[in-house]
């Protein structure tokens, strides 16, 4: 992947290096007509000055030809011819030669003219050459002018482009840096830098209503959860002491008292559904403090030993690897949910007579218990999403486990390996 | 013994004033702040229940003013609030106990019987019924002189017990003071059919009444 001004630099420069070639020929041909053109002028005014000079010395036919021959020899490259008939038009050409000046080979370019000329009033004819820059020397000259030109071309954008996305892209990067760094948890929006660019005000004044937007949502939705479950602890309170009061009427038959039973154990269950869904918005709200100390061993071993009548209840094997003096920072009670979330879970889907290990070192806490197939990580640890078939628990354990990992940035993972579930918690 | 519930929700009041009266309670409400401010300075009483949040008023506010006063007021404090905050500032300030809203009556009820025994009994809290002896500070148990030994949880069985004298107890009300919130994720019904069961055979063992009745299939009830 590259940056949208290295792309930009890129097609510039290659856009650049096409103008620049087709330049050179254009120069060259340019350069090359004003020359001959400038040159054949040069020509016309050579022919008429040696016309004039001629005809200003006002000699005799027989001293004219005397001279002309006289002429002739010491101007090797012009030369005049008697004619009868004078020519029906002049000619251009250019031609390439010896010099007769260098005693050297060397070949040049001459342009020439062939023309009329009257002396005496006779016809005659003038052809004159004069040097002219060869062709492949002004290519040469021009194209190493044009690379010239190219390089210093193709530096500037490369440095103007390095401090264009200092200075130009500046707010643009900011707004990036800013985005990469907000979290919809934390409620707060983001103050965007100010910009005289429309695009990127425009792009900030976007982002910034989309964030308020999504802040208030999100806001709106925890606020209906806390508040929801808040609003039904009272009735659930209510509705448990009636139950209580029911259970202690006189005339209360058997059958009226399992149905109060019953009442009981799924009053039991929604007021901790409702106590998960409180801790949940409260966590997120991050209603805890997170800077205490937290041994983290013991408290596992008093998780551990808390529930150590529901092992022995499902004949469950526990084993324990807890290295000693663990110590983490964060919240208390919030770990100690977490630990006691993690092992319940597993004695409660353990098989009765399986086992289960707990794990606890400087890089994590974990927990394997013994099952049959891996579960699907991806509904774990979704909110509501039981995967077992019994309808005891809230659905929210893993959830709050997950949770609580967030809260503290750590990480949960899942892993089957080897018949075993393995949870860990990796600080 | 005379009990002042602040509670505001009319109904949550009146189930305990209903349960409480049972015993011998005399309970008196007071639905709002003002009102409970009006009664604490001009009676005294042996148990407050208080919730935090009334519509007059912070619950707390109640509190500290008891404590300024120096009233020796037992105050257990009823919230729908289970902030550890709450209950720890609730207790730092001097309430004696704490529980989270909805809670069974029973649960209630033996907290206060435990907190009236302390307060009545500083030095030595011994309950006694016929040949059974409880040492409530020493955590023993004893028939006709001879001391029995009890785990933790069939002591605290007990206890829960002899707070709910003549109260049926259902499985599922034990089951929520053994193990807490856990209570409902881990099958534990069977659990506590043993920790009762166990309870029952120490006691008769050791030569004690049968005061432990099975009612209705699957409830306990302390007779006696």
């Amino acid at each position: 992947m590259k940056n949208l001004l290295q792309k930009s630099l890129r097609q510039l420069t290659i856009f650049a290096s096409i103008v620049f070639a087709l330049s050179i020929p254009s120069y060259f041909f340019l350069v090359d007509w004003i020359w001959l053109k400038e040159l054949d002028e040069n020509n016309y005014l050579i022919a008429q000055r040696i016309e004039n000079e001629f005809n200003e010395q006002n000699i005799s036919d027989e001293k004219l030809a005397e001279s002309i021959k006289f002429w002739n020899e010491i101007q090797p490259v012009s030369k005049i011819k008697y004619s009868l008939q004078p020519l029906l038009k002049d000619s251009l050409y250019t031609i390439k030669r010896q010099n007769v000046y260098s005693k050297k080979e060397i070949i040049d370019r001459f342009r020439g003219l062939k023309t009329n000329i009257k002396i005496n009033n006779k016809n005659h004819v003038l052809i004159v050459e004069t040097n002219v820059e060869e062709t492949e020397e002004t290519v040469a000259y021009i194209a190493m002018a044009t690379v010239f030109f190219f390089l210093i071309l193709v530096i500037g954008f490369w440095v103007l482009n390095k401090r264009l996305s200092k200075k130009i892209w500046q707010p643009f990067q900011d707004t990036l840096q800013k985005l990469k760094s907000f979290q919809l948890n934390s409620q707060k929006s983001i103050d965007f830098l100010e910009t005289d660019t429309i695009e990127f005000a425009e792009l900030n004044a976007t982002l910034d209503k989309l964030l308020q937007h999504s802040i208030a949502t999100y806001r709106n939705q925890k606020e209906f959860t806390e508040n929801a479950s808040h609003e039904l602890q009272t009735p659930l309170a209510i509705l448990k002491n009636k139950v209580d009061i029911l259970l202690q009427s006189d005339d209360l038959t058997e059958k009226q008292y399992h149905i109060a039973e019953e009442m009981n154990k799924a009053l039991l269950r929604s007021s901790r559904t409702n106590k998960n869904l409180l801790l949940l918005a409260k966590i997120e709200n991050s209603q805890f403090d997170s800077s205490e100390l937290i041994n983290f061993d013991t408290l596992a071993a008093q998780s551990i030993d808390g529930l150590l009548e529901h092992f022995k209840e499902k004949n469950l094997t526990v084993s324990s690897d807890i290295q000693p003096g663990i110590e983490v920072k964060g919240n208390s009670a919030l770990t100690e949910i977490l630990i006691n979330n993690l092992i319940i879970n597993a004695i409660r889907y353990t098989s009765p007579g399986g086992t289960i290990k707990v794990g606890l070192s400087k890089s994590g806490f974990e927990i394997r218990n013994s099952g049959d197939e891996t579960l699907n990580p991806d509904l774990l640890f979704k909110r509501f999403s039981r995967i077992a078939t019994d309808d005891n628990g809230s659905g929210l354990g893993l959830s709050i486990v997950q949770e609580i990992c967030s809260f503290h940035s750590w990480k949960t993972t899942y892993n089957f390996e080897n018949g075993e579930h393995i949870f860990k918690v990796l600080f | 013994m005379k009990i002042l519930i602040i509670e505001d929700e009319k109904e949550l009041a009146k189930s305990i004033v209903e349960y409480l009266s049972e015993e011998s309670y005399l309970c008196e409400v007071a639905p709002t702040f003002t009102e409970a401010m009006n009664k604490i300075e001009t009676f005294n009483y042996d148990c407050i229940l208080l919730d935090i949040t009334l519509p007059d008023g912070n619950g707390l506010k109640i509190l500290e003013e008891l404590k300024k006063e120096n009233k020796q007021d037992g105050v257990i404090i009823i919230s729908a609030k289970n902030s550890l905050d709450d209950k720890i500032k609730g207790l730092q300030i001097g309430a004696d106990d704490y529980l989270t809203k909805p809670f069974h009556l029973s649960e209630l009820t033996a907290r206060i019987y435990s907190l009236m025994r302390r307060r009545q009994f500083n030095n030595s809290n011994i309950i006694t019924q016929d040949e059974l002896v409880i040492d409530l500070l020493a955590k023993t148990v004893s028939v006709n002189c001879e001391s029995i030994a009890l785990t933790k949880k069939e002591f605290d069985l007990l206890i829960y017990f002899i707070g709910n004298k003549n109260r049926v107890l259902s499985k599922s009300i034990l089951a929520e003071h053994l193990s807490g919130d856990f209570a409902d994720m881990l099958d534990n019904h069977d659990f506590v059919y043993a920790h009762v069961k166990n309870l029952k055979k120490k006691l008769s063992d050791a030569g004690c009444e049968q005061y432990i009745k099975t009612v209705y299939g699957t409830g306990y009830k302390w007779e006696g």
